[in-house]
């Protein structure tokens, strides 16, 4: 067990390296530089070679690099070059605001997908298959930013019953947060939803098929016992796996949302970061969320082997 | 004494680096170019009983109350010497600060945070006397020394050091009083007081800058008190209990929202989560005007100087549009009455050049050519058969929705007199890059909106111009020396026919050079509930009447919620 | 011997059984297999297919054939704008209504068929070609080629998804071929994990560790053993992917970042459809790319389902 725990922090280290330099150099690939933002009407040769100097763009970028990743063991990212927040302080405050659209998304999504499925699973292609089926091949098609404006009119604008845009923070009023966050998380569950249901289902079926089903069954097992503990478990690999890579997906990808309902997510601040050509903010961001990423799969993993004492753990 | 003012408050592609000094236009004839109503886009409320114009306050003021105002973009921070200032930014400056000089409604520029400031005889000294008795919200006194202190700093800076070059020295001759001596004499100068550089801030903060803090706490003499600022999301700031200007303000909090999206900030509005929005979508207009419950106000009403335009910019010096016939072609194809129709909501009136009627520089015939697409498929055509193959060229704007349909129309209005044209989509901070480097042929972009036609030198100067590859302001590389006389000639004159004849000249030349092909003014609008009051009618501590709406920035000082 | 749980499997006992050597009591439990499952063939292959399946292949053969033969069709201009028609409804004139441009809806959903299609299909198509074989292999053999093939999904998958893309299509050009290809590159990692789970999930069972004491060498029990009970789950996630490839298209032309302006495509017909307050003024516009994105999901499940039904899977034995 602890060697296997070293073998994966290595793994972490090495995969986290490796994209902080990838990042870094995708990023400086880009044409243009900070400058043009920062400096705006008084852009001039002189002025460009100064303010270069003066934030370390000109030095070689292997240099550049190292200066980032020796501050970055000591825990300091650096700053913005357009508004100074520390980068630091855009992780500590918009890390949350992402973590838990993503968090009650995939709550929802699970929520609706599991039960669906464990249900249609057994009578494929009756009337509650079909339309469940269909409902998700509905969801598909629509993505965060059309569902977003719609549910806004519809239930901020027609009914009243949320707000159009804000966030505050979960700590600061727990009830206006959730409050805040059911239209936004709503707008990204969609595409999770009809993958859940859609994975889960043809697993299930698979499984239900698997004659060991049978062998239960006429044990006299239940069928809410032979569906949990049977065939939910082995069909839950690939439900799991997929979680794992959607989620990973979503921590960077809720930039759409965040634009739209005014939330300080990182998404948002990673987008916005690219286009002005903030480097240590997409640096410091893009580090933070590929480790984030590489524990989520830990864990995923991890999961497997509890679930299916089958898979070894290398 | 009422000076005219040169330098305005835009955003940083407008801004006129003020380095080449300003211009001024001494005596009472300021009232010419002031207050200039277009016709079009009149603003509306219904609500009853309450204001008789939009923005304008009627009945007893009524003290206390939040007001929550949601913003087109977020701003980049407090610090004068080193953040940018675009319309929402100048937002934020009026909450927490004063500047020291003012916009009067006629378009003069007044003393604000100053009691008063005098030129010498040469206007190459400038004495200014402070306000007794003002104190920052830190409790630390407005003196000359704070004054001269934050002007060591914007000097300093690499941003705002451009604008001040002309200002040789800042020094305190006593404990009020602050001394401005120009490199040459600029008898505008106090234009740019009342821009960013004008702004004030407490000594704590500059300490705190110069300490390498890398947001230092907003101290200023404003209206409200810094309360807290989370970057996208909101911020907040109090009544000031001490503010100099007995009786102000009324609100007792002001929250600041950036919303990005216009329909949610729409939506918001409607929803209740703000009390007014920004928009610099004309659609915005249509959708809240003459609705019961809101009042708007746009920049299409209220003009002083030059507005805001929109246009098309073409490289005049990379092929094919620096041959001018094929410039002209291209502007002689554009419908402008149904590019403002679908891109505009049919708001604005067709435009002819820098000036719209009512401007004391505008005529009608300024010599740009109107829509002729037949007389345009000619020019094309010779063009074709001179080179061998049609004109080609790629139009770029940025990643905005309501761009991207503009440039499918101008598109189509291109190729149906025979030209070929691809359509790219950039990030606005690689779109300027390329303007910088002069690497593009046609892109869309929005400018010029200008108290005074100086403000503008840097965009169209033979000086500012340079090869493809470095930085040049003058984007299209247009080098034309008419021009450059004749704005030398307006910045110098101080007889006012002299200069309405030298930017007209300029106007021309622009229609003749084109560099810019015209669109429609960029309007900046704002919605407010019925219950907000008095948004857009300031008072200047002299009693004068403040500009309301400059283009999207208006003073939330005495402004106040009606029950 | 294969335990009786295994054996009675019968996916993997048919093909476990051809692998057995003539005469041996495998095969004889591999003949009786094969009669019952012939036997339930034939009830099986009696069912028709249905009126839902008719129409789904008749969708599906409608929506390839008017992508390919686009231009050859009757179709108008779909890029052309006549300002006298702005976003109007359905009518004589334009089968589908017109955009806030005044463009023929029908054409511009046909036209940008293509692009949604191409980029749809051929982006899953990399990413099953490259990772699901990885995935598949991975799953099976595990060690080092598993470990090494593990982390490098990881790094790709790590990778802020958005800022590769921005920064490549800033650098590179956006370009169907360059947003197919980045898009694919991007499935390959999906595929990869996912196919390898599923690959894992089998490659522990039991019939698989009888085939291999049988002599059977990698190759054949990649393909005959975990191949085909991979597939239902890799056709499943690939529809999906599918559809997920056309929406990020579309949250790309949200972005700017897409296929040229004016080129239709079915993602940025849906983003056209909902910017500049579209939902509210012209429907239409967002609303038949989506429909025929969300029928062509469908029919092509359906059509896989029924397939399926006939040829292989039976019903849950629950």
């Amino acid at each position: 067990m602890g060697k296997y725990l070293i073998r994966r922090f290595i793994q972490l280290l090495v995969v986290s390296f490796i994209i902080s330099v990838l990042v870094f150099m995708l990023v400086h690939l880009l044409p243009g530089d900070p400058t043009t933002q920062i400096l705006g009407a008084n852009d001039t040769a002189a002025n460009r070679a100064i303010l270069l100097k003066q934030l370390g763009l000109n030095l070689p970028l292997w240099h550049q690099y190292t200066i980032w990743l020796n501050a970055a063991f000591h825990g300091n990212l650096g700053t913005s070059y357009l508004n100074h927040e520390s980068v630091t302080h855009i992780l500590a405050t918009g890390a949350p605001v992402s973590i838990e659209l993503i968090l009650i998304s995939q709550l929802i999504a699970f929520a609706i997908a599991i039960p669906l499925a464990l249900v249609v699973s057994r009578k494929p292609n009756r009337w509650l298959d079909n339309i469940s089926t269909t409902s998700t091949f509905g969801l598909l098609a629509l993505p965060p930013f059309v569902v977003a404006p719609i549910l806004v009119a519809v239930f901020a604008v027609g009914l009243g019953w949320f707000p159009a845009t804000g966030y505050t923070p979960f700590t600061q009023a727990p009830l206006t947060n959730l409050h805040e966050m059911i239209l936004p998380s709503v707008a990204i569950t969609a595409g999770s939803i009809a993958v859940y249901f859609r994975l889960l289902r043809s697993d299930l079926i698979s499984t239900l098929q698997q004659d060991f089903i049978t062998m239960a069954r006429s044990k006299g097992l239940s069928t809410t016992r032979i569906m949990w503990r049977h065939a939910f478990r082995p069909s839950s690999f690939s439900l799991l796996a997929a979680a794992g890579i959607n989620i990973g997906s979503l921590i960077a990808g809720t930039f759409v949302v965040e634009l739209l309902f005014a939330m300080p997510g990182i998404g948002y601040a990673l987008v916005q970061a690219v286009e002005q050509r903030d480097y240590l903010v997409v640096q410091g961001i893009s580090l933070v969320v590929a480790i984030a990423f590489v524990v989520i799969q830990f864990i995923i993993d991890f999961i497997f082997t509890i679930v299916d004492p089958r898979v070894v753990r290398e | 004494m009422t000076e005219k003012h040169e330098i305005s408050r835009r955003t940083f592609i407008a801004k006129g680096a003020a380095a080449g000094g300003a211009v001024v236009l001494a005596g009472a004839a300021g009232s010419a170019l002031a207050g200039c109503s277009s016709s079009s886009g009149s603003s509306s409320t219904t609500a009853a009983a309450s204001s008789s114009k939009p923005g304008i306050g009627v009945g007893t003021p009524v003290r206390g109350g939040a007001l929550n105002i949601g913003l087109v973009a977020e701003i980049d921070g407090f610090y004068p010497p080193t953040n940018h200032w675009d319309t929402n930014g100048y937002l934020y400056a009026q909450c927490l600060y004063d500047p020291l000089m003012a916009i009067a409604a006629d378009g003069s520029i007044q003393p604000y945070l100053a009691a008063s400031c005098t030129p010498n005889a040469t206007y190459d000294t400038f004495t200014m006397t402070l306000r007794p008795n003002v104190k920052f919200h830190d409790g630390s006194p407005l003196t000359s020394q704070v004054v001269v202190n934050n002007y060591t700093a914007l000097k300093a800076s690499l941003l705002t050091g451009q604008a001040l070059t002309q200002v040789v020295s800042v020094t305190a001759s006593d404990a009020m009083t602050v001394v401005f001596k120009l490199e040459a004499p600029n008898p505008g100068f106090t234009a740019g007081l009342a821009t960013q550089v004008g702004y004030m801030v407490g000594q704590a903060m500059i300490d705190q800058a110069n300490a390498k803090v890398a947001l230092p706490t907003p101290v200023g003499t404003g209206p409200f008190v810094y309360q807290n600022w989370q970057p996208n999301n909101h911020f907040t700031c109090t009544r000031n209990p001490n503010y100099w200007r007995q009786g102000l303000p009324y609100l007792d909090q002001i929250t600041l929202r950036p919303i990005p999206d216009t329909i949610q900030r729409e939506a918001t509005l409607k929803t209740g989560g703000v009390d007014m929005i920004g928009s610099t979508d004309p659609n915005t207009i249509h959708r809240f005007q003459g609705q019961s419950g809101y009042q708007v106000i746009d920049s299409a009403t209220d003009i002083i100087g030059e507005p805001s335009m929109a246009f098309i910019m073409l490289n005049t010096v990379v092929e094919p549009t620096n041959d001018l016939s094929v410039r002209q072609a291209l502007a002689m194809a554009i419908d402008q009455a149904t590019v403002q129709k679908i891109f505009g909501g049919g708001f604005t009136k067709p435009v002819n050049g820098l000036f719209l009627p009512g401007s004391p520089y505008y005529t009608s015939d300024t010599g740009y050519p109107s829509y002729d697409p037949a007389a345009a498929k000619k020019l094309v055509a010779a063009y074709t058969s001179k080179h061998g193959s049609a004109p080609s060229l790629e139009l770029l704007t940025i990643t905005d929705p309501r761009l991207a349909q503009v440039v499918q129309i101008i598109q189509q209005m291109w190729q149906q007199v025979g030209i070929d044209v691809t359509v790219g989509q950039v990030e606005q901070a690689d779109l300027i890059n390329d303007f910088i480097a002069g690497k593009f042929q046609a892109a869309t972009s929005y400018q010029f909106g200008a108290v005074d036609p100086d403000l503008n030198y840097v965009w169209w100067s033979t000086t500012t111009t340079g090869p493809i590859g470095s930085i040049a302001l003058n984007f299209p590389r247009n080098s034309d020396p008419v021009i450059e006389q004749a704005m030398l000639t307006g910045r110098h004159t101080t007889d006012q026919a002299t200069r309405v004849q030298a930017y007209q000249t300029v106007n021309k030349q622009l229609g003749k050079d084109l560099p810019y092909l015209w669109l429609e003014q960029y309007i900046f609008s704002e919605v407010a509930t019925s219950k907000v009051q008095n948004f857009a009618n300031p008072t200047l501590p002299n009693g004068m009447a403040g500009w309301g709406f400059d283009e999207g920035i208006f003073s939330p000082t005495a402004i106040w919620l009606s029950k | 011997m294969p335990d009786d749980r295994e054996l009675l499997d019968t996916h993997s006992s048919r093909r476990l059984l051809t692998n057995a050597l003539p005469g041996t009591a495998a095969t004889d439990e591999a003949i009786l297999a094969t009669e019952e499952t012939t036997a339930a063939d034939d009830v099986l292959s009696k069912k028709p297919f249905g009126f839902l399946f008719w129409f789904a292949v008749c969708f599906v053969g409608v929506i390839l054939l008017s992508a390919v033969l686009a231009n050859v069709l009757p179709l108008q201009n779909p890029n052309f704008q006549n300002y006298s028609a702005l976003s109007q409804g359905p009518s004589g004139a334009h089968l589908l209504g017109t955009d806030d441009l005044g463009r023929d809806l029908l054409s511009r959903l046909v036209f940008g068929s293509r692009v949604s299609l191409i980029v749809g299909f051929c982006g899953v198509a990399i990413g099953l070609i490259f990772g699901g074989t990885a995935g598949l292999v991975s799953g099976y053999r595990g060690g080092r080629l598993d470990g090494a093939l593990n982390a490098f999904s990881f790094i790709i998958l790590a990778f802020p998804a958005i800022v590769a893309v921005i920064a490549i299509v800033t650098f590179w050009g956006a370009s169907l071929f360059h947003i197919t290809i980045i898009l694919g590159i991007a499935t390959i990692p999906l595929m990869y994990r996912v196919i390898r789970a599923s690959s894992l999930s089998f490659a522990q069972r039991d019939f698989v560790v009888a085939a291999k004491t049988m002599g059977a060498t990698d190759t054949r029990i990649v393909l005959r053993e975990i191949l085909p009970n991979v597939i239902p789950v890799t056709v499943t996630f690939s529809l999906i992917t599918v559809a997920g490839l056309i929406v990020i298209e579309g949250t790309l032309a949200f972005l700017g970042l897409s296929v040229a302006l004016p080129t239709p495509s079915w993602g940025n017909l849906i983003n056209e459809g909902t910017a500049n307050n579209a939902l509210s003024t012209d429907p239409f516009i967002m609303l038949w790319p989506a429909l025929a994105m969300f029928l062509l999901l469908w029919s092509i499940n359906l059509i896989g389902d029924r397939l399926r039904q006939r040829f292989d899977i039976r019903e849950g034995l629950l």
